[in-house]
Order: C-alpha cells, then structure tokens, then sequence
C-alpha cells in the first residue's frame, strides 16, 4: 500500500516535471509540426505524436544532457518518421503551391507574398534531413548542439548550412511569390 | 539577400507566432489534458509500425511452413529426395519467419531518443532488411524442381531425366546465384531490379533503400 503510495508520488512528480518542461518548449513541437505537415489536423496529431514519443523516451533520458536537446532528438525523429510515412500513403509533400490558397489567411503570418511565409515554404519543401538541420540551425544552436543532435561532424554541420542557406536563398528569389527585390 | 537575412526572417516569424498568440493556444490546460488522457487511454502511436509487409509475410509463410513440414514428415523418410528437397525448402522458409520476426521484434524497440541519422539508418535499415531475407530466399528455389527427382529416376539414365530435369536444375541454381550476389543496394537503380520488384508492397523498401543512400550521402558530404 504504501508502496503504492510513493510510486503515485514519484510518477505524479515526473508527470508535473516533465509537463513544465513541456510548457516551457512548446514552441519547438510547434516549429517542428508546422514544418513537417501543412494542415492543422496533422500538424495537430504530430504534436500529440511527438508528446507521447516524449513521455515513452523519459525514462532514457539523461539528465547529463541538457532537456531541449533531448527535446528535439526525439521531436525530429518522430516529424522525420511521420513525413516519411505521410508520403508513403499520399505520395504528397506538404506546403506545395496547391496547397498556397488553402493556406492563405490561415492565421495572420500567412500572407503568401509574405517573405516569412516564403522562407517557411521553402524549409517545409526541403528533404527531411536537410530540413531537420536547418530548424536547429535557425533556432540559433551551436554547431556542437546540432552536430549532437543530428549525429554528425561539427565540420559537416558547417558545411551543410552553408549550402542549404544557399539553396533556399535561391529557392525564395526565384519563387514566382516573391515581389520585393525583383529587378 | 545577405546571409543574415535568412535569420532575420526566422526571428521575424518567431514575433509573429508570438504576436498571434498561436502558441498560447496550445496551453498548458491543452498539454495537461492531452496527457491525462494518453495516460487513461492507452493511446497508441499513429506512427504505424513497418512490419505490416512482413507481418504478413510470417503468417503466409507460417502456412506454408506448416503445410511442407506435415509433407516431410508424413512421407517418414520413404522418397528420399523428395523428404531431402521438402526439408530444404522448409528450413529456408523457417529462416524467413524468424528473420521477420526478429526485424518485426527490432522496429518495435527503436529508440527516438538516438542521434537522428542514427535513428533513421535503422528504421530504414530494417525496413529494407526484408530484401536481404528475400536474397537469401532465392536460394531455395533450384529444391523446388528436385523433389520429385528418385534413385530409379537417376539410376535408369532416362534422356527425358538428364536432358530437362538437370539443366532446369542448373539454370535455376545459376539464376538463384545471381539473383543472391546481385539483389543488394547498389544495383536499386537497374531496370532488372525494378520489373523483379514492381509492385506496391515492394515500395516501401525500395524507398528505405533509397533513404539508406541519402543519409549516407547526408552524412558524407
């Protein structure tokens, strides 16, 4: 009974950590779900996914570690795995031009002139990995934290980012969207 | 556009998630009553596991394992290439089950928590492993044309015996040889490869195949 007792003590305090921990990254699920899936249902159940993905993977967790690191592994994992199962079943990829008007007036950053709009469009459009590093990259982690994460050289990291930056830089010149430094 | 200007835009969409309250939406009410209730319900991944292929595959070949095993057995040793082909063919088919259910048992224990080309390298890796097990499958295909080979059949010299039956036993021993050097990643692009795996439940390990391929190059380059 007693026993009982302190392991309802000890799972409530885990439950109570780990959602403050939650709540103080909710922005990393959300970035995550609104890069890897377009409409509000799936980016809702990818949310739910990575969630439950995050309480299954708790007791792995090492608290050496810093916890948004962690965070993100898993979160990543589980967009990477749910994209590449969405385009299994579909054969679609999210944010495609079809898909624009549907998108537009969603909620107010979605002006599709818009070049935040833009830049969201073009990272959605990119392969998983690629598009995996460049969140981390524009969530302003180190290199090391990113080469961690992705289980890559910190050389490599450096690398890649300079070349993606390059492709999606050329991606939103040339998207037919884009109207403010057309010559 | 300068370099820093992809960052300014980021930032820019973080003001404006926070302007538009989006993410207040997802409360901390939202998150806590989510989790009650995957505590209480059990709630399943929406993930849906790879295995479906080779669950299947077990089930078929568990019929199939079953059906040659009664055939041995039941002929208590009286034919005997017929029991030696049939034992063949059923410990090749036992292979496959345990195969798959090894791979079944393995996707089920990935681990998210991993590095993430890790993590992707194995669930791909083992989504394609069922190519490897169909490789090593083609091996059995030359017993399924001697089990109806006999003693009599070799010792009476019959033309019909040595002019059909070795040869086909020859080809589909070469052909089997070929197909179990041949059938690997590397060869995922030849037109051969694609007609031997046309079809929808094929597609998915041709795509893990080729996953396989970009998270090498991703990690290389």
């Amino acid at each position: 009974m007693i026993f009982l007792f302190i392991r309802r003590i000890i799972i409530l305090d885990m439950q109570e950590t780990f959602l403050q921990q939650i709540e103080a990254n909710k922005g990393i699920i959300f970035k995550i779900s609104r890069s890897f899936c377009r409409s509000k249902a799936d980016q809702e159940d990818l949310r739910q996914e990575i969630l439950l993905r995050l309480w299954k993977g708790l007791p792995r967790y090492d608290p050496a570690y810093v916890f948004t690191t962690w965070m993100y592994r898993v979160a990543l994992n589980v967009a990477i795995s749910w994209q590449r199962q969405a385009k299994k079943s579909s054969g679609t990829i999210p944010f495609t031009e079809t898909h624009e008007h549907a998108a537009e007036g969603e909620f107010p950053l979605e002006d599709i002139h818009s070049p935040t709009y833009l830049l969201q469009k073009h990272v959605a459009a990119l392969k998983e990995l690629e598009k995996a590093l460049m969140l981390l990259y524009f969530e302003e982690k180190s290199y090391r934290e990113i080469a961690e994460i992705m289980g890559i050289t910190e050389t490599n990291v450096a690398t890649k980012v300079s070349r993606i930056k390059e492709k999606l830089k050329q991606a939103i010149l040339n998207d037919k969207h884009w109207v403010y430094e057309r010559s | 556009m300068k370099d820093l200007e992809l960052n300014e835009l980021w930032k820019e969409y973080d003001r404006k998630l926070e302007e538009s309250r989006v993410l207040n939406l997802q409360s901390w009410a939202v998150n806590r009553q989510t989790f009650e209730w995957m505590q209480t319900q059990k709630v399943r991944s929406r993930l849906r596991p790879m295995g479906v292929f080779k669950g299947w595959a077990v089930f078929l070949g568990g019929i199939w394992v079953l059906f040659l095993g009664l055939l041995a057995v039941g002929d208590h040793g009286r034919h005997g290439w017929f029991t030696f082909s049939i034992t063949i063919l059923f410990l090749f088919n036992v292979y496959a089950i345990i195969a798959y259910l090894r791979q079944m048992a393995l996707i089920r224990q990935i681990d998210y928590t991993d590095h993430i080309l890790q993590t992707q390298q194995q669930l791909a890796a083992l989504q394609a492993s069922t190519l490897r097990t169909t490789r090593i499958l083609f091996l059995q295909a030359p017993f399924y044309s001697t089990w109806f080979w006999s003693g009599r059949l070799i010792a009476g010299n019959a033309l019909a015996f040595w002019a059909i039956a070795v040869p086909v036993v020859g080809l589909l021993s070469l052909g089997a040889l070929w197909l179990y050097r041949n059938i690997s990643l590397a060869n995922a692009d030849k037109k051969w490869f694609r007609l031997l795996f046309n079809g929808i439940e094929w597609s998915p390990i041709l795509r893990a195949m080729e996953y396989l391929k970009e998270i090498d190059e991703f990690r290389d380059r």
